[in-house]
């Protein structure tokens, strides 16, 4: 029953955080003093253009009643209408959003390998000279901006070794294979960013469990070691490694935004990158919030992973 | 009344010879990064080998040579001279936004944590809030809402790089906050009649200093990442000054033509962030704090 409960408040949580968040998105983009027509537009924007901008952005509404209109809609589905293009925006998003959730999945599949093997590589080989190769390489991989990393593979694979495209312009035109081909870079790119986090906390939580008792007992039964390493060791190491996880989607909803720039990929960064260049902001308002659903929805799922692969934790929280 | 043998933990503030030879390799490597970048930039100020921008100092596109280590952009400007200049710019914008945000970060956090109550639980629901937003869109949609006429502006750099520190920073601030409030030293100074301000800053702080100079070692290192970021993708220092972030992002055009203008000061960037990883990982070792695992 407490996980329920637990459950429940969690949820409740979440709610109230993103109800929050698209108070201070409001505040940000549209309650700050001074003129948001202004702001958007320019010093040097003509009175008729101001005028427009105002009427487009129901700027002669009270703020609070813009803010519950604006919230009340977002609910309900509807996005309202990008000032740019003229379109409403759940059709402007939809496409966009496909191919990111496309971009992140691939990137996120190779993600759990380029955490997991080279974390078990060093928990096995615990001092050795491959465990302190693996630190110093995720140690330098760590430190590399993503956008230098993303220019780095570029450079590597589609000049320098031309193998893969250098954009990933997809398009629906394109087959399933063109897409594959053009998400490699930008999926490896993502892929390797949060891995780096992951391989350190996984590596010594596996350490840790590897010394604990069972471990020892589970050996001393005399399973063999890949039985126990895979059925034993690694379920009990993995649940430090989902915080860091729920981290990493975070940041890949942060990444996508440089790495989809980079390779041109037509995602939901690139999105807000072009929102934000157009000073688009029902666009911006929309593409933000979407983003803080997807983070704090992750938050909470790797939350009640964590309860429910850790049994210990239903009691003591 | 029993006697307090706590002692307020001061063991940072004595670096001598002995603690220097003693320290984790990590630290050291990584504080000689720092002092090379450090004296570079420091030289960078006053002089460049050409003007940093200076058009025609070269063949546009020639490549790397011993006269133009990072080789020379579409309009010949010698790539190192920007870089060199550039260092100072980084360095301070990075140092300026996670001071800005250590400093608000770690007094909202302190006296949340040691406070509680209603104060708190505001405090940390705004926390979450924006911790939520993926930091790099929070800090682009600052720079929006900033308008144009700040845009590009040092001032809004830090500003931005502060205000996505903070949230961060509070966090920590107040977990340590709340542990330290149960020590005995704590108690006794409200016995003593002492304010909330002075209680915080003069019993808390000194005690929470190890948890927090490893958090502002942690957030600087990855500052130049994130002001690079900002820069790379056009909403950073305004051109032509050399921020590096910007520097790659118009060089990367020339990626084909002369890869050097784009990884020489992308190897310089890396190398300072490296530095200060380094430095990081060895001054929470140092501390007794646990090891970082960045994010």
């Amino acid at each position: 029953m407490s996980v329920l409960r637990l459950l429940a408040s969690r949820i409740l949580f979440s709610v109230l955080t993103l109800l929050l968040v698209s108070v201070l998105i409001f505040l940000i983009l549209e309650a700050l003093p001074g003129d948001v027509a202004t702001r958007i537009l320019g010093r040097d924007a003509t009175a008729k253009a101001l005028e427009l901008l105002r009427s487009q952005l129901d700027l002669d509404q009270p703020a609070l009643v813009r803010y519950f209109q604006w919230l009340g809609d977002f609910l309900r589905g509807d996005l309202g209408v990008s000032i740019a293009t003229g379109r409403p925006i759940t059709d402007v998003l939809g496409p966009r959003i496909v191919n990111t959730l496309l971009l992140s999945l691939f990137a996120f599949a190779i993600y759990l390998v380029l955490a997991l093997v080279p974390a078990i590589i060093q928990a096995t080989n615990r001092g050795k000279a491959v465990d302190n190769i693996i630190s110093v390489i995720t140690l330098v991989l760590l430190s590399l901006p993503d956008f230098l990393l993303a220019t780095i593979l570029l450079f590597l694979f589609a000049v320098a070794v031309p193998i893969l495209p250098a954009l990933a312009t997809i398009s629906e035109a394109s087959t399933w294979q063109e897409t594959l081909r053009a998400m490699v870079l930008p999926a490896v790119t993502l892929a390797i960013m949060m891995a780096v986090y992951a391989i350190r906390v996984l590596r010594d939580s596996l350490i840790e469990v590897l010394r604990s008792d069972y471990v020892r007992l589970a050996e001393l039964k005399g399973l063999r070691p890949t039985a126990v390493l895979f059925r034993h060791a690694l379920p009990n190491a993995i649940v430090p490694a989902l915080n860091v996880t729920a981290l990493n989607l975070g940041f890949l909803i942060g990444g996508v935004v440089i790495v989809e720039r980079v390779f041109s990929y037509p995602g939901f960064g690139t999105l807000l990158i072009d929102a934000l260049q157009l000073r688009d902001i029902p666009l911006i308002k929309a593409t933000v919030m979407i983003s803080a659903v997807v983070y704090v929805a992750a938050n909470l799922v790797a939350d009640v992973l964590a309860v429910l692969l850790q049994p210990r934790l239903r009691t003591s929280r | 009344m029993s006697v307090i043998t706590t002692i307020p933990a001061r063991r940072f503030s004595r670096f001598n010879a002995e603690r220097w030879r003693a320290t984790p390799g990590p630290f050291k490597v990584g504080a000689v990064i720092l002092v090379a970048h450090a004296l570079f930039a420091i030289l960078g100020v006053f002089w460049t080998p050409y003007g940093f921008a200076e058009m025609g100092a070269g063949l546009p596109l020639s490549g790397a040579s011993w006269q133009h280590p990072m080789g020379l952009d579409q309009i010949g400007r010698d790539v190192f001279s920007r870089f060199m200049h550039g260092a100072h710019i980084v360095l301070m914008l990075s140092f300026a936004g996670t001071m800005l945000g250590m400093v608000a970060g770690t007094t909202l956090g302190l006296l949340s944590g040691y406070i509680g109550g209603w104060f708190d639980e505001v405090t940390q629901r705004i926390v979450e809030a924006m911790i939520s937003i993926p930091f790099l869109a929070l800090a682009l949609v600052m720079i929006i809402a900033a308008g144009p006429a700040l845009a590009g502006e040092p001032v809004l750099i830090v500003f931005v790089v502060g205000l996505v520190y903070a949230p961060r920073i509070v966090r920590i601030a107040r977990a340590a906050a709340m542990d330290i409030a149960t020590r005995e030293y704590v108690a006794v100074a409200e016995l003593r009649g002492e304010g909330t301000w002075s209680i915080v800053f003069r019993e808390i702080l000194p005690n929470a200093a190890n948890v927090l100079l490893v958090e502002f070692s942690l957030r600087l290192s990855y500052a130049p990442i994130l002001i690079g970021a900002l820069g790379f993708l056009g909403f950073g220092i305004r051109p032509p000054t050399p921020e590096w972030g910007l520097m790659i992002s118009e060089n990367r055009n020339l990626l084909i033509a002369s890869p050097v203008t784009v990884f020489g000061p992308g190897l310089g960037l890396a190398s300072l962030v490296i530095g200060f990883n380094l430095f990081t990982d060895g001054l929470s070792r140092m501390l007794g704090q646990r090891p970082v695992a960045g994010a």
